[in-house]
């Protein structure tokens, strides 16, 4: 692979990897948030690969490997099957009647609405392209170069987990957060040590798996999923 | 081997044994193992001061326990006292500790205390023996870390033993903020953190920095010594931390706020200006007079025993002070006298306050009571407890033959020559400290007499006063022990001499040999002041003996006859009618009015319809701490309402916390891009 076919991947990589993360922001209802977000999984496996590619490094393709299978497979199937069990679907035959949980599915209320959440996601990659530039001088590779991305995508996801009301959402917030994270690792240093790697993405699950679980019984307890009705508890 | 660094070692071993020994299931075995562990340790770290005490010297590096910096040890002249008095307590008072148990495993011979009082113990002995900044911070937090632990010991049974902890444990690490500044201040501006490095940096630091690592550090200090204003926490954790616990605080711990201060101000920083040891013999003075005068509104027997631990460290700082203000004007003999009457006084308060909180131990266990004015009577039923309470009292008063009135005797006379130096402000402040000390030792007959009389003689005024049966032998065994060491420090006070010269020359007094001579004599070189201990209690006793035997000798015995008392036609008189704790105090009350300032509650409820019967007449007073109300009530009330208004920003939803931290992470970014 030749020089400028590399750059012009990586650069594509992260930039489907970038809009994915808007596109989360702008989207409303909760199957596509998941959907997307499994397609950022793909740009984000795309980045080791690619790396791996250009150093000839093996190790590099098989972490993409594990993270393709986690964040487009695993991760969005826990969430949909958490989807499923919030959302019954509406029975066959009787279309005329009202379908209950309209709202669970749907991410109606942002307490940010969205056209504002375009704008700050626009400001939050143009702050973590500023903070990020003496990274970048540090060492000009097209790697490194496209570093601020990771960063705007950490952002972006910090932001969604504070702004969105739906738990579903909130978990898909801190995976983009995630996400962001280590593509930032793939891009400065190309990749941690595989065991962290692999601590990293053992935890995620576990998260993912706890909070699936903490949804249902919200929404047994509370009849929502909206954590702003959780404030009983503070001092 | 060096016998310091062995014995050190052995107390380790020990206390290990000790903590191991403590999470024993077997109720019994536990206490006993424990406690003979306990008293191992004790016997180490004495026998480890008193090789420290006579001349030999240790230190040991240990690179791989702190990280970063290792753990330095070192013992030197002046930790020999200090590592001797700590040592000889915990033994006498693991001695008694293993008679004063409960039968159910709770509070004071819980597991949890059981093990951590070995831990403490070791803390206790290894303070002084610390020879850098990490390790004497870490040591001081343990410490104050495993007395906390004791001290919440009972927190189940009263609700006062949990705010006595919150006290303690904010006044405690308030004071650890202070001495983690002034000596992290220190170390960087010597260039390095061992104790070496400090004394060789410290003559390079500018004069502001050198005062300022004096002010924080003695703050902190003085705070935990229980020096007024800072005393708080001690007339609430003594009181109410199990007894052998209050013994081992008050006689252990307490001092090593004046080790610090010494340690500090003379070895460490080489003495300072004058205005530093004004403003630490204006604490003490406060602190004595003060702290005397809160023990004799005091009905509380602990409380009382405690308020009188802040008169002596107040005694201990006018010592310190005054030594630093006589080398500030170069008469480094008259310093080495001041300090060496400190330090003796130290001993002497180890001694007979352990002695005294393991008494009114005794006497809670028999009685479960604390207050004085349900006392009484005790003597009869507990003959030896009060014995030894008496001697522990004696001591206390500062009057011949009491081992207290050595020291302030030394005292005195230090301040007395003093006055040789020339200068305004020495021929103010001395006679002003010895007014104090004065006044202070008057009050100071008057409490312990207090405390014997309403408390041992007279009639029971309770039944559970009255159902009081004598301690077990391991008890009294252990009081025994520190009345035995009480005697000796009043009768030949003249042993410690040599080590109190060693102690005082590490302070930077090469002119010491302030208590020297054949044992049996103090003396000061010098000048013209000579007192004999032993001919001074031979002759009081001679004296004694002859006013109470010779009128007996004399006189025919008189035949004893049974007869009712008179009692003016209104009946028999009953326990009720005796003096109390409260009404003893009185007169003390209306002449220190304006100072202590009692709250006093007169309720009058006549019979119906009549003014003039009366069906019931109710007295309430009390006497609160003054201080405490005008200096910390405000700050308290100030920091409670900033908390109110604080809680406003945590309303209960995860967005707003997210979004804080949301907020934080951008203004940080925002900060750095804008810096770039």
């Amino acid at each position: 692979m030749s020089e400028g076919t590399y750059t012009q991947l990586l650069d594509l990589a992260c930039g489907a990897f970038l809009l994915a993360a808007v596109v989360v922001l702008w989207q409303r209802k909760l199957t596509a948030i998941v959907r997307t977000f499994a397609l950022q999984g793909v740009a984000l496996a795309a980045l080791p690969f690619l790396l791996g590619l250009h150093e000839a490094r093996g190790e590099l393709i098989a972490v993409a490997a594990g993270i393709g299978v986690l964040r487009t497979g695993v991760l969005p199937y826990l969430m949909r099957r958490a989807l499923d069990s919030l959302v019954p679907a509406p029975v066959t035959g009787a279309g005329h009647r009202y379908v209950e949980n309209v709202s669970e599915a749907w991410e109606t209320q942002p307490l940010v609405n969205v056209a504002a959440s375009l704008l700050t996601a626009a400001l939050l990659t143009l702050l973590a392209y500023a903070v990020a530039r003496p990274l970048v001088l540090l060492g000009p590779a097209p790697a490194t170069r496209a570093l601020p991305v990771g960063l705007a995508v950490m952002l972006i996801g910090f932001f969604v987990l504070s702004t969105r009301r739906r738990a579903l959402a909130q978990v898909v917030g801190f995976l983009l957060l995630d996400n962001g994270i280590t593509a930032t690792a793939f891009l400065a240093a190309s990749g941690v040590p595989l065991i962290v790697e692999l601590g990293v993405s053992f935890d995620v699950v576990l998260a993912v798996l706890v909070l699936q679980i903490l949804t249902t019984r919200m929404r047994t307890a509370f009849g929502t999923t909206d954590i702003d009705d959780l404030r009983e508890l503070h001092d | 081997m060096n016998p310091v660094g062995s014995a050190l070692g052995a107390a380790a071993g020990l206390a290990g044994c000790g903590a191991l020994a403590g999470l024993l299931p077997r109720h019994r075995a536990r206490t006993v193992l424990a406690g003979v562990c306990t008293a191992g340790t004790g016997a180490a770290g004495a026998a480890a001061g008193i090789a420290a005490c006579a001349g030999d010297r240790w230190s040991l590096v240990l690179p791989g326990v702190l990280p970063l910096s290792g753990l330095h040890l070192a013992v030197d002249g002046l930790s020999g006292p200090f590592l001797t008095t700590a040592g000889i307590v915990i033994a006498a008072v693991a001695l008694y500790g293993t008679g004063y148990v409960r039968p159910a495993g709770t509070g004071e011979s819980a597991r949890g205390v059981q093990t951590v009082l070995p831990l403490f113990a070791l803390t206790l002995l290894l303070v002084p023996a610390a020879a850098s900044v990490s390790a004497f911070l870490m040591l001081w937090e343990l410490m104050a870390l495993a007395s906390l632990v004791l001290v919440l010991a009972g927190h189940r049974e009263r609700s006062a033993v949990r705010e006595a902890g919150v006290w303690y444990a904010v006044m405690t690490h308030l004071g650890l903020v202070l001495l983690l500044a002034g000596l992290a201040r220190f170390a960087a501006g010597a260039g390095g953190q061992t104790f070496t490095d400090l004394r060789a940096g410290a003559a390079g630091l500018p004069g502001g920095v050198r005062s300022a690592v004096f002010v924080l550090t003695t703050v902190a200090f003085a705070s935990k010594a229980g020096a007024v204003p800072l005393h708080v926490w001690l007339p609430r954790a003594h009181p109410e931390a199990p007894s052998h616990v209050s013994a081992l605080m008050s006689a252990a711990m307490v001092h090593l706020g004046l080790y610090g201060i010494v340690r500090v101000g003379f070895d460490l920083l080489g003495g300072g200006p004058r205005w530093w040891w004004l403003a630490l013999m204006g604490a003490g003075g406060l602190s004595a007079v003060y702290g005397m005068l809160q023990a004799a509104m005091a009905s509380d027997l602990k409380r009382l025993l405690a308020c009188s631990t802040s008169e002596n460290t107040g005694l201990m700082l006018i010592g310190v002070g005054a030594a630093g203000l006589f080398a500030d004007a170069h008469h480094e003999e008259l310093a080495a006298l001041a300090l060496a009457a400190a330090l003796l006084h130290m001993v002497n308060h180890s001694a007979f306050k352990a002695l005294l909180f393991c008494a009114a131990g005794s006497v809670l266990r028999a009685t479960g009571l604390r207050d004085l004015d349900r006392m009484g009577g005790l003597r009869a039923r507990m003959p030896l407890t009060a014995g030894l309470f008496a001697v522990g009292a004696l001591g206390a008063v500062a009057l011949p033959p009491g081992n207290g009135f050595v020291s302030e005797w030394l005292l005195l006379q230090s301040l007395i020559h003093g006055l040789a130096v020339p200068g305004e402000v020495t021929s103010i402040v001395l006679p002003l400290a010895f007014a104090v000390i004065a006044l202070s030792a008057g009050l100071a007959a008057a409490v312990f007499v207090k405390a014997l009389g309403v408390g041992f003689f007279a009639r029971p005024r309770s039944d559970r006063a009255a159902g009081a049966e004598e301690s077990p032998p391991a008890m009294l065994a252990g009081m025994v022990l520190l009345a035995v060491c009480c005697a000796a420090l009043a009768l030949v006070p003249g042993l410690l001499g040599p080590a109190l010269d060693r102690a005082v020359a590490v302070a930077g007094f090469r002119h010491g040999a302030s208590l020297s001579g054949t044992g049996i004599q103090a003396q000061l070189d010098g000048v013209s002041a000579r007192l004999s201990p032993l001919w001074v209690v031979a002759a009081l006793t001679a004296a004694t003996a002859a006013a109470a035997g010779l009128p007996r000798l004399v006189r025919r015995r008189p035949r004893r006859t049974r007869a009712r008392l008179w009692d003016c036609g209104g009946g028999a008189p009953t326990p009720r009618m005796a003096y109390t704790a409260t009404s003893f105090a009185e007169p003390l009350q209306r002449v220190f009015d304006d100072v202590v300032a009692p709250e006093q509650d007169v309720d009058v409820t006549p019979v119906r319809e009549s003014a003039y019967l009366v069906e019931r007449v109710r007295y309430r007073q009390r006497v609160p701490d003054r201080l405490e109300h005008r200096l910390y009530r405000p700050v308290l009330a100030g920091l409670s309402h900033v908390g109110a208004a604080a809680r406003r920003l945590a309303n209960g939803s995860a967005h707003l916390y997210v979004g804080y931290g949301f907020c934080g992470l951008v203004t940080v970014l925002l900060a750095l891009a804008v810096g770039w």
